[in-house]
């Protein structure tokens, strides 16, 4: 069992050293461009009119002046409960990244035929494409938000001391803040649920770069897409002559969309209660924006989908093994 | 004592064509096997099989393991070179050694980096960075640090220079091979091997032409150099191949062909030598490549 977990930690390692620009190196750039903008902008702002921006998210400014005190309050409510939506642009790259990833996992090894080398040392082909499963669902994800509190807290930092200066010292209220420990902690516990919607996602990436010879992603995006555009026809076709209608609409939410956009943080939201998630007043509210999202758990769709893709996982497994590259 | 590899009524087919047709081999532990074949003669395709890396008929067995279903425990104790050594681009020979050290448990970190310093690999360079001969380099040297029971080596040295090679085969012989282990090879320079081989195994068209231990072929298989006044004479003891050499013919006698042949026989006919594998493969293949 040991040497089993070393051998997983070390296949980890290696999607790591192949990966490390995809996985760290391009988020990193991203919240450097973020911390440079907007950190910029503050100092900027603060240098050439006196006045603070505070950009509590959802693209809500605020300008300050001078400021009563329950106003401050305030302010420092939205900024402790809010400072990581700044990372937003973060959660769009990751689930490129991961797309990306999933499509050459199996396949780039096939196709320089390195993948010979690797079958040389003493590891499954299940270890090794559940290492590339562990990968794209924790790994990546896990950097994409370690880096993205770093970056959040950096900026929260820039904008505390730049209003500090300024004399709208918030650096007390926002530390005395709980929400300010626990948005961090929010952010983490939406990865078991990421993980769910995503392995659908993952598992047909995989399954399709392990099996196909060339053009994974024209495979892995056309089949989903053509079986799509050829129902919507038939239904067409079939509604014309008969009255009668497939339920297009319901394969491209529940297949088409599972299988390429599971990847996408949030893609929950679209099937959950919509009015909860207007109403934020003091910035986000991170237990109820859980509850809203774990809820959808509630519908089978996400249970089966992700059912389907540990089938397809299996089944990139199955298909590496007995793979002849000769 | 079990053989390490045995085969039996072995096949593999692509489509109509047979890579492999029905053949039957035991390797046993301590030999050094040249399995030696022309292109597309099966050779490949046999090894592959024993690793467990294609599906195949017939019945093989590798360290009394069946490579179709037990391969990942077979992994533990065989190692292997297929084809011509690929390395992935972004590889770094530090991480490389790291890695092989983290996942195998047989493999001698010294050892290898022992390897890597005769070498001029540095250790944070990566496989793209290096020329081909490099990467051939780094990969032997991880693949020799291995302390495997069955080591397959699938034309190994392709892309090394001449002093290398040499180097590799001695390093081969000296510091790896033991009785407990078994090597087979493949590989076109057959002269550069034949010294250190113990076993010789001919593929043609996917079925075995010849299979002997060196001494074997010694006995079996005589050169002759024949004065041209001899040459009719010789000829007709039918010879397997000939060729002319300083106004001499050089010919190659089977003394187990039809009919029987002695050495005493041979020797009348001029001076007597052991026939070099080369030869003796060209001899033997006649033909399969008209």
């Amino acid at each position: 069992m040991s040497t089993h977990m070393s051998t997983m930690k070390w296949l980890i390692r290696r999607e790591l050293w192949e990966h490390k620009g995809a996985f760290l190196w391009a988020p990193m750039a991203v919240a450097a461009a973020l911390i440079l903008l907007i950190g910029g902008g503050f100092v900027y702002g603060m240098a050439s009119s006196g006045v603070i921006h505070l950009h509590a998210g959802e693209g809500a400014t605020m300008t300050i002046t001078g400021l009563p005190p329950d106003v401050y309050a305030k302010i420092a409510a939205v900024a402790a409960s809010s400072y990581l939506a700044i990372t937003a642009p973060l959660f769009l790259v990751l689930p490129v990244v991961v797309f990306f990833y999933c499509l050459a996992a199996l396949h780039d090894d096939r196709r320089d035929r390195s993948i010979l080398f690797w079958k040389s040392l003493p590891m499954s082909d299940r270890d090794t494409v559940l290492s590339k499963v562990i990968t794209a669902l924790v790994v990546a994800p896990l950097a994409t938000m370690a880096i993205g509190i770093a970056a959040a807290l950096a900026l929260l930092l820039l904008g505390l001391i730049g209003g500090a200066i300024r004399g709208v010292n918030l650096i007390a209220p926002v530390l005395a803040n709980i929400n300010f420990y626990l948005s961090p902690l929010y952010l983490l516990s939406f990865l078991p649920l990421y993980i769910l919607w995503a392995l659908p996602t993952v598992g047909w990436l995989l399954l399709v770069s392990s099996w196909a010879r060339s053009k994974v992603f024209l495979w892995a995006v056309g089949v989903p897409l053509v079986i799509l555009a050829l129902l919507a026809w038939f239904d067409f076709l079939i509604g014309r002559f008969t009255g009668l209608s497939m339920n297009v609409k319901w394969f491209g939410e529940e297949v088409v969309a599972r299988v390429l956009l599971g990847v996408m943080p949030g893609v929950w939201f679209g099937e959950s209660n919509g009015a909860a998630l207007m109403n934020q007043q003091q910035g986000f509210d991170g237990p109820m924006l859980l509850g809203v999202s774990y809820a959808t758990l509630g519908t089978p769709g996400v249970w089966i989908a992700a059912a389907a893709g540990c089938a397809m996982i299996y089944g990139a497994i199955r298909l590496r093994r007995w793979r002849d590259e000769g | 004592m079990s053989p390490v590899l045995s085969a039996r009524g072995l096949s593999k087919r692509y489509g109509k064509h047979v890579a492999v047709d029905n053949i039957d081999f035991e390797i046993p532990a301590g030999r050094i096997v040249g399995l030696i074949g022309p292109n597309g003669s099966g050779k490949t395709t046999t090894l592959k099989a024993a690793l467990g890396l294609i599906t195949f008929e017939g019945e093989l067995s590798v360290l009394g393991l069946d490579p179709r279903t037990q391969r990942d425990q077979l992994m533990k104790d065989v190692c292997f070179i297929a084809d011509v050594a690929i390395l992935p681009r972004w590889l770094r020979v530090k991480d490389a050694v790291d890695f092989v050290e983290g996942v195998h448990p047989r493999f001698d970190r010294s050892k290898a980096e022992r390897y890597i310093a005769s070498t001029k690999l540095k250790p944070t360079m990566k496989v793209k960075e290096m020329s081909k001969g490099m990467v051939v380099q780094l990969h032997l040297a991880l693949v020799m640090a291995i302390d495997a029971k069955l080591l397959v080596l699938d034309e190994p040295t392709l892309g090394l220079d001449i002093l290398y090679r040499k180097q590799f085969y001695q390093n081969l012989l000296e510091d790896y091979f033991d009785e407990g282990k078994t090597i087979v090879i493949t590989t076109h320079q057959v002269e550069e091997v034949e010294h250190i081989l113990t076993d010789l195994l001919f593929i043609r068209e996917g079925k075995i032409a010849l299979s002997a231990s060196m001494e074997e072929i010694g006995q079996r298989y005589v050169e002759v150099m024949v004065p041209n006044e001899k040459a009719a004479a010789a000829r007709a003891l039918q010879p397997i191949d000939q060729r002319a050499v300083f106004g001499k013919s050089v010919m190659l006698f089977d003394t187990e062909r039809a009919g029987g042949l002695s050495r005493i026989q041979l020797e009348a006919l001029g001076e007597v030598r052991h026939p070099s594998v080369a030869d003796l493969f060209v001899a033997t293949m006649k033909g399969s490549y008209a």
